[in-house]
């Protein structure tokens, strides 16, 4: 057994065990999107940092990948930790501003502006999906391709991996569209980014085919998506013609 | 029979290194035999056997060659021909000998030949001139003309071990790379080479290898400077016992700037395997690997050859030399991702995964490739293992600062005279590796920083040089070691694209796996380019600074842990740099290009169209250049004669290395033939009520435009100048033969209008005051007195006859041709007034010689330089680093004044390099007058009724203001010009005059003082005149009259351009601006495309 600080709080655990847990056992909450149990910790998306060390030789460390060492001193919400969770969201708000669960967060952690030229993305490269595809099903269908800011996720060469099973597994981890998967009325999604969203692994058309156990099913909600884009866009279309007809006539 | 030929030769190359024969063969030569050594007996043998066989060969003098890969690049490949083809061509042979050597680190010079013994150097040959080489390498003397000389003051050197780049240096592990042919394993053994191994192997204790290290103080050279003898020790009791464990040489050097790791791996790779194998025996390791990046091929090529030969002679290999042990290494060639060089991501590499970092710990001494104890060292660490044992680990520690032992390579690139490698001990001054090795910046510009520890490091400013160099104070500094790189930056550096550039880098570079370090350099190169397209805020600039400090806390691996460093320590040392880009729309070093436009126009402080006037040159038209030149300058003539023309320091056609456009002479041609009545000045009436009353103090040029600016928006002015005539420093100061006093009347006739009126004999303090000027009704008063008086050297004596400040000796003779100087007259100082004093000298009846005394050195001296060159062909001397100590004085007069010389000591605040006399060289110089021109403040008559006005003073006697609006401490009262700036250029004093003319109409209008400020771009478009062949034509000099001539008299030492001339001249101007404003054409394309696109 280990014995260590968390918060001025000593506990023991067994070795091997990381911060996070430790953490998460005296409930101390720590904010994570890149983390989940069952899963191989990664330490992507660098929300759950907290801050180790005492004195003046005090860092950050990800808790989610750091295992546990006897004597260890944790603070998981010191100013330090504070300030660089809320840079963090605030970078994450720029890039994927449409994540309902990125909003949450943000929201949580009172973060109230972005200053960085606003952009949509949706994916934060968190590597759920890769390691939910490699680890829980074994398939290895999706990984990592590029570095820097031209890394993203997919199949070799873009081409339609044969390992796919359509599991959907991907999918149902994505924290970035975990909306889409969650959600118990679609119609109050704030985002329909999943109908943008191309999923990894899979080819749009054959959503039909997957094993879905996700409700509502991905494939409908698909459909919903592209049929509400539509129509969002005739009246978009129909609004703008009118604005240029008014505009014209006064 | 060339098959013989080849094999008598002992320096011909197989063309194909790969094949197994080449390889082979090597070891072969010399007659020596080749078989797997057993035992270390029998390795002390066979080395006994190549040295004796070294000492019965006649000592002829050899040809050194670097062909390493900055060698090769710079052309040593043709000259190792030329060489061998001479040598068989002349059956030299047995006369003269050649080594093929790996980088000897002075890269500035290649391609160069070395001739041993006398160790003679000939830089930057050319193929030409090689046969002269092996002559005299044969006949046994120095070639004067191609050995080395110093390219500052011209020195020759005919030792290589006294030139300044060698001297300073100590070279104990690059030294080998001259001495030796890495492909060849005998050269090195020969050198004493596995000598180190030889010890370890007659008594194999792991212990002691560690307790040497550890006695060496060694401290990793991959830029973390962890202790070497520490990691190994933790390596050694690291696993169970039985466990495979690895050591790894990472050579994955990806910084730009540094290549000593590759220049090591390619000059000597048998000192790398050395240091493997011996720290492989000392952590117990079997498999040794070398991660080398791929964009090296010739380190790859000499490392498999050095591996080969290495496993032939046994030692590598099973049961090496025969002590039961077994050690081999594996070459893995990265595919140059910079994140490789992070241990971790470099032994997902080695497994052949995606190199990304993970979490430590557990460390790789714990858990590394495949899971098994991995130690990994640097390529220079290792290089430094062979000798630390071979000398002991006290003797290494002695060299070097306690703490940081032993010597550190760094590469020398940038904006520096001699580029190359240097290997110093630690703990030396920055100074000394920049100014004493490094030799300065080319062309003797000023050094502004250095960056060290490539884009993971920082600047380091040049008033910090004193620094030492040593990993601690280095990360106090807020910089790192690094693996070595030193970039130099200089004046025309921009610190905010220094920075933008490894930010670029780095965000390539991220591997990506952490969201911080992705998103956050991409955001922080975001930001920088913000700063340097002039688009970003205050706010930005802190947010930047924000980020930086959270993507540094956050990161996981050193490569996002130290990429804010760059933006950090520019920030740090260079804020005001980020402020001017951010506030003031500038960009100082004129690099950032949305911001420069032409850099004519933004060089020049009125923002003069230079390219427009330029480009109707060219077009023959003459009347409308005037205009352009005339509408931001009320004195086109004058600066036409008389300015400093930034203009052309900045031109682009003179900044790789052709000569800039003579933009003054063009300026001179159009004002010489166009009447200034041509332009017609936008005239505008005061918008509501009667015009309000300003004051001006002073008629100098400041004043006077000033007074120009306001009379053209409304306002009644009135100037009040001390003197009887106006043009201040114009006519007081500037000689006539460079400023003819029609020219300076002319143009001062044409400003004065209605709305002006000129007091001439008043005061300031003496006929007015500034209270009772208020009193009277003026709404604004502007300052613009100058700086007449010149500054005393604080000397006794200085008051004897004969002895006169600089501006006293001028003006006795612009105002009241009064000839102050006779006989021999020395001139103090270095600047302008200095030499106009010295040139108004020479000219004066009674004089019999001019000498100017300077106390540094020519390069520096403040004044222009073709001043300086009309100084010398007037017969001028000009005397450099001699200090004045003490005026002889005899008979109350002058006599003789006593100087010191002067040597160039630490850089200054201004990192321009301080002069410090030398004790007894003071010897006492004859002469019957001596002007001190020194520099010119406001003087105590000028200054003591301003401060007497309740204004602010500076230390330095200037008037203090606030620097964008120019008002003074009092509101309503303004100040513009010299005595502001303290003594300044013609051009800046009329920019003053301008400026405060606009803020003084915001002034009185209540407006806000400060506005937006836009960069300054050209806008409108000027049909270009195709002319292929004008481009590259010759400066057209300004004509001047000849010296010997032009002595005797004061009339105007420079003629203007003939119509030819300047037609010519105008058509060599590469016309930045077309980039910016653009043609009909184009803008209708673009209209159009848009219009398609939408």
């Amino acid at each position: 057994m280990i014995t260590l600080k968390i918060n001025g709080l000593e506990v023991s655990v067994e070795k091997g065990t990381t911060i996070l847990e430790a953490a998460q056992f005296l409930g101390f909450p720590i904010p994570t999107l890149c983390h989940m149990e069952g899963l191989s910790p990664y330490g992507a998306c660098r929300l759950c940092v907290v801050e180790i060390g005492e004195g003046e030789k005090t860092r950050l460390v990800t808790s989610c990948s750091y295992p546990v060492q006897e004597g260890l001193v944790v603070r998981t919400a010191s100013a330090r930790v504070v300030k660089a969770r809320k840079m963090i969201l605030e970078l994450m708000l720029a890039s994927c501003p449409q994540s309902k669960v990125i909003q949450d967060l943000a929201a949580k952690h009172d973060v109230r502006r972005q200053r960085f030229n606003q952009e949509y993305e949706d994916c934060i490269l968190c590597g759920l999906c890769v390691r939910m595809c490699e680890e829980e099903m074994v398939a290895k269908a999706i990984g990592f391709r590029g570095r820097g800011e031209h890394r993203s996720i997919g199949t070799p060469f873009d081409i339609k991996s044969e390992e796919c099973r359509l599991c959907g597994g991907c999918i149902y981890v994505c924290p970035v569209c975990t909306l889409r998967c969650t959600y118990t009325e679609p119609e109050k999604a704030v985002c329909g980014g999943c109908a943008n969203l191309s999923p990894p692994c899979v080819e749009k058309n054959q959503f039909d085919d997957m094993m879905c156990y996700m409700d509502p099913c991905v494939a409908c909600e698909i459909v919903k998506g592209k049929q509400q884009i539509s129509e969002k866009k005739e009246t978009k279309r129909k609004g703008a013609e009118r604005h240029v007809s008014n505009t014209v006539e006064s | 029979m060339p098959a013989v030929v080849v094999g008598v030769i002992c320096w011909t190359r197989a063309g194909y290194p790969w094949s197994d024969q080449f390889v082979g063969s090597s070891i072969q030569e010399k007659g020596v035999a080749v078989s797997r050594l057993s035992s270390v007996s029998e390795f002390v043998e066979f080395r006994q056997r190549i040295q004796d066989d070294k000492k019965l060969q006649y000592d002829k003098p050899t040809l050194v060659v670097c062909a390493g890969t900055g060698g090769q690049a710079s052309g040593s490949n043709d000259i190792l021909r030329i060489i061998k083809r001479y040598i068989l061509d002349r059956s030299l042979q047995t006369k003269v000998g050649l080594r093929v050597t790996g980088c000897q680190g002075f890269c500035e010079m290649d391609p160069f030949i070395l001739v041993e013994p006398g160790r003679h150097l000939y830089p930057k040959l050319k193929m030409e001139d090689v046969p002269r080489v092996i002559e005299a390498a044969v006949g046994g003397f120095v070639d004067e003309s191609l050995v080395y000389r110093d390219p500052h003051d011209k020195r020759q050197y005919h030792d290589q071990d006294e030139i300044p780049f060698f001297k300073k240096q100590k070279r104990t592990i690059l030294g080998d790379n001259q001495r030796l042919d890495p492909i060849r394993i005998v050269n090195y053994i020969e050198l004493d080479g596995y000598a180190a191994t030889e010890k370890v192997f007659s008594n194999i204790d792991p212990d002691w290898i560690i307790e040497e290290i550890k006695k060496s103080g060694l401290r990793g050279r991959g830029g973390a400077g962890f202790q070497t003898g520490k990691k190994w020790e933790l390596a050694r009791a690291s696993g169970n016992g039985a466990e495979q464990k690895y050591i790894v040489c990472n050579a994955d050097e990806g910084d730009p700037g540094a290549y000593m790791d590759r220049s090591l791996l390619e000059g000597n790779p048998h000192a790398i395997i050395e240091g493997l194998l011996i720290g492989g025996i000392a952590i117990g390791a079997t498999q040794g690997y070398i991660y080398v990046r791929s964009e090296y091929p010739v380190a790859i090529k000499h490392a498999i050859i050095a591996l080969r030969q290495a496993r032939d002679l046994g030692l590598l290999g099973t049961n090496i030399l025969g002590a039961g042990v077994d050690f081999d290494i594996k070459i893995v060639r990265g595919a140059g991702a910079f994140v490789c060089g992070e241990e971790t991501a470099l032994i997902r590499s080695v497994e052949g995964f995606t190199g990304e970092p993970r979490q430590r710990p557990p460390y790789p001494i714990e858990k590394g490739i495949g899971g098994h104890p991995t130690c990994i060292n640097n390529v220079e660490t290792l290089a430094n293992v062979p000798v630390i044992i071979k000398n002991g680990g006290e003797a290494y520690s002695r060299i070097g600062v306690p703490e940081n032992t032993g010597t550190k390579i760094f590469s020398l690139v940038g904006k520096i005279q001699n580029t190359g490698l240097v290997e110093v001990p630690l703990g030396i001054k920055i100074s000394e590796v920049v100014y004493d090795i490094g030799g300065g910046a080319p062309g003797g510009g000023k050094i502004k920083a250095v960056q060290t520890g490539g884009p993971s490091g920082g600047c380091i400013p040049a008033r910090m040089f004193d620094l030492p160099i040593d990993y601690d104070s280095l990360v106090k500094a807020g910089s790192i070691m690094g693996s070595g790189g030193m970039i130099v930056m200089y004046e025309d550096t921009c610190m905010v694209d220094d920075a933008k550039y490894f930010m670029r880098f780095l965000k390539d570079e991220s591997c990506g796996k952490c969201f911080t370090c992705r998103k956050g350099t991409q955001r922080m190169y975001e930001i920088l380019d913000d700063v340097s397209k002039g688009e970003a805020t205050m706010e930005d600039l802190d947010l930047l600074e924000e980020l930086a400090h959270v993507v540094r806390d956050t990161s996981m691996c050193g490569l996002g842990q130290s990429a804010p460093n760059p933006v950090l320590s520019t920030l740090r040392y260079f804020r005001e740099e980020y402020e001017r880009h951010i506030k003031d729309k500038r960009c100082d070093a004129f690099v950032c290009k949305d911001l420069v436009g032409a850099p004519c126009q933004s060089a020049c402080p009125l923002g003069t169209e230079a390219w427009r006037y330029v480009a109707h040159i060219g077009r023959g038209e003459y009347e409308e250049a005037y205009r352009v030149i005339r509408e931001p300058n009320p004195f086109p003539s004058v600066c036409a004669r008389v300015c400093h023309h930034p203009c052309e320091a900045k031109c682009r056609a003179g900044a790789t290395g052709g000569a800039p456009v003579a933009i003054r002479a063009l300026k001179r041609f159009v004002t010489d033939r166009i009447e200034p009545s041509t332009y017609k000045p936008l005239r505008q009436k005061w918008p509501d009520g009667a015009p309000p009353r300003v004051a001006i103090i002073g008629a100098g040029p400041a004043g006077l435009s000033a007074a120009h600016y306001l009379s053209l928006k409304g306002c009644k002015v009135t100037i009040f100048e001390s003197e009887e005539e106006p043009g201040g420093m114009l006519t007081c100061a500037i000689p006539s033969y460079r400023l003819p006093r029609e020219i300076i009347e002319k143009e001062i006739e044409a400003l004065l209008d209605k709305n002006i009126k000129l007091e001439c004999g008043v005061a300031l303090g003496r006929d007015v005051e500034i209270d009772g000027l208020f009193e009277e009704g003026y709404g604004a008063v502007l300052l613009a007195i100058g700086a007449h008086k010149s500054k005393p050297l604080h000397l006794e004596n200085e008051d004897l006859e004969g002895v006169y400040p600089s501006i006293e000796f001028l003006k006795a003779f612009n105002l009241r041709e009064k000839q102050l100087a006779k006989g021999k007259v020395g001139v103090i100082g270095g600047g302008n007034s200095a030499i106009d004093a010295a040139r108004m000298a020479v000219r004066l009846k009674e004089v019999d010689n001019v000498t100017i005394l300077y106390r540094r050195t020519r390069d520096e001296m403040p004044a222009f330089g073709e001043e300086i060159e009309a100084a010398d062909q007037e017969g001028i001397r000009i005397e450099t680093l001699v200090t004045p100590v003490r005026i002889v004085g005899k008979n109350g007069r002058l006599a003789a004044l006593e100087c010191v010389r002067n040597e160039l000591g630490d850089a200054d605040e201004s990192g321009r390099r301080r002069p410090v006399p030398i004790k007894g060289t003071e010897h006492v110089v004859d002469l019957d007058t001596l002007i001190v021109a020194i520099g010119e403040d406001s003087g105590i008559d000028a200054i003591t009724p301003a401060k007497s006005s309740r204004l602010d003073i500076t230390a330095w006697n200037t008037v203090r203001v606030n620097r964008a609006t120019m008002q003074t401490n009092r509101p309503g009262v303004f100040a513009a010009g010299d005595v502001v700036r303290g003594p300044n250029t013609v051009v800046e004093a009329i920019a003053d005059g301008k400026k405060a003319a606009v803020i003084i109409e915001r002034f009185l209008k209540k407006e806000h003082l400060l506005q937006p400020v836009r960069p300054s771009l050209p806008e409108v478009y000027v049909e270009p005149v195709e002319n292929e062949a004008a481009l590259s034509a010759a400066r057209s000099e300004t004509p001047r009259a000849p010296a010997e001539w032009r002595k005797r008299n004061f009339a105007e030492v420079e003629v203007t351009l003939s119509q030819t001339e300047a037609g010519r001249e105008a058509l060599r101007c590469l016309r930045c601006d077309l980039e910016f404003a653009k043609g009909k054409e184009e803008k209708q394309n673009e209209i159009e495309s848009g219009r398609q696109s939408a």
